[in-house]
């Protein structure tokens, strides 16, 4: 019996680790997707560029503070029409809130699933800029950090 | 007992002499500032640093080297700079596309950042168009045809590097 339990509770946290495993993804295949299909624009370390491109490091975690924000992130048509599949798209998107914005993601922020980024991709968005603008304004009226974020002109994103 | 500590004590001290009368503090600390300075003088010299990686074979200047399997434009090595540096008088573009090529040396497919240099006219040596990989330019993310001087103070396109920034996922 003893042994039946061990092998229970072996199998119990493989089981787990697994799904720890699958829910993080593969950072090095979502590194290698970032360099591919965001780095080009958003440069070397998500840091945009002035007036032409949004940064993304240190900032983009604030779109998770919502349900209209964290759906933009994935409908804005940079994600949507990426050339990568569902499963890598989900995984390259928590790769980069997690690397680039840990400290401006929600509390209890979920990793987007597969399931969510397959129903949100297929309908991108036609109008980003003003989306976005509005997003940020809304989010920022109950957000002071991301006010004070947005008012720095050396951190504008 | 005590003769033996006493041994001991004779024998660290005129080692401890010899050694203090052979060398001194400040031949130690000259030797070392010059070993220091030698060191980081090294990355100076002109060795050919900003060419080819180890494992790369051909000419960087020639259309047909592995790197430029997917570029549009001339080759800044024929132009002033080199595959990875932009000629003097230009500014590298930090916005750009990036592809992948394979390297016959090992097989391996590492990812190309083609960033362009710009603010002067065009070079107009060494063009090469070979167009691997390249995409329409309403996939502008993969598109050669476009100028990529965005982000520079010129938008006037020189030419281009090739820059290895990564290895790809094996397929």
């Amino acid at each position: 019996m003893p042994g039946q339990t061990r092998t229970v509770k072996s199998i119990l946290a493989a089981a787990l680790l697994a799904v720890s495993l699958s829910a993080a993804g593969d950072d090095h295949r979502a590194k290698i997707n970032y360099m591919l299909y965001c780095q080009g624009c958003h440069l070397p370390a998500a840091e945009g560029l002035e007036d032409k491109v949004p940064r993304m490091s240190g900032f983009v975690g604030y779109f998770t503070h919502s349900d209209e924000g964290r759906r933009f992130l994935i409908q804005v048509p940079g994600s949507a029409t990426a050339p990568v599949n569902d499963e890598q798209l989900a995984e390259l998107m928590n790769w980069i809130l997690r690397t680039y914005s840990a400290d401006e993601l929600a509390d209890g922020f979920e990793p987007y699933t597969v399931a969510e980024v397959a129903e949100l991709r297929q309908t991108p968005d036609t109008d980003p800029a003003a989306r976005r603008k509005q997003i940020l304004e809304d989010l920022s009226k109950k957000n002071r950090q991301l006010r004070r974020s947005l008012a720095q002109p050396a951190t504008s994103p | 007992m005590n003769w033996l500590i006493k041994q001991l004590d004779r024998m660290t001290e005129s080692k401890t002499r010899t050694v203090a009368q052979s060398t001194g503090r400040r031949s130690f600390m000259g030797r070392l500032a010059m070993t220091l300075t030698g060191v980081s003088a090294l990355p100076l010299l002109p060795v050919a640093r900003a060419q080819q990686q180890p494992g790369e074979t051909g000419d960087p200047n020639s259309c047909d080297y592995w790197r430029y399997c997917a570029i549009d434009g001339f080759l800044c090595g024929c132009c002033g700079g080199s595959m990875n540096t932009c000629p003097p008088g230009t500014e590298m573009s930090p916005m750009t596309w990036l592809g992948t090529c394979q390297n016959p040396a090992d097989g391996k497919n590492y990812i190309i950042s083609y960033n362009d240099c710009c603010g002067k006219t065009s070079c107009g040596a060494c063009l090469c168009n070979r167009n691997e990989a390249d995409r329409p330019v309403y996939r502008p993310q993969a598109a050669n045809d476009i100028n990529w001087c965005i982000g520079t103070k010129h938008l006037t396109y020189n030419c281009s590097t090739a820059i290895v920034v990564g290895t790809a996922l094996e397929q």
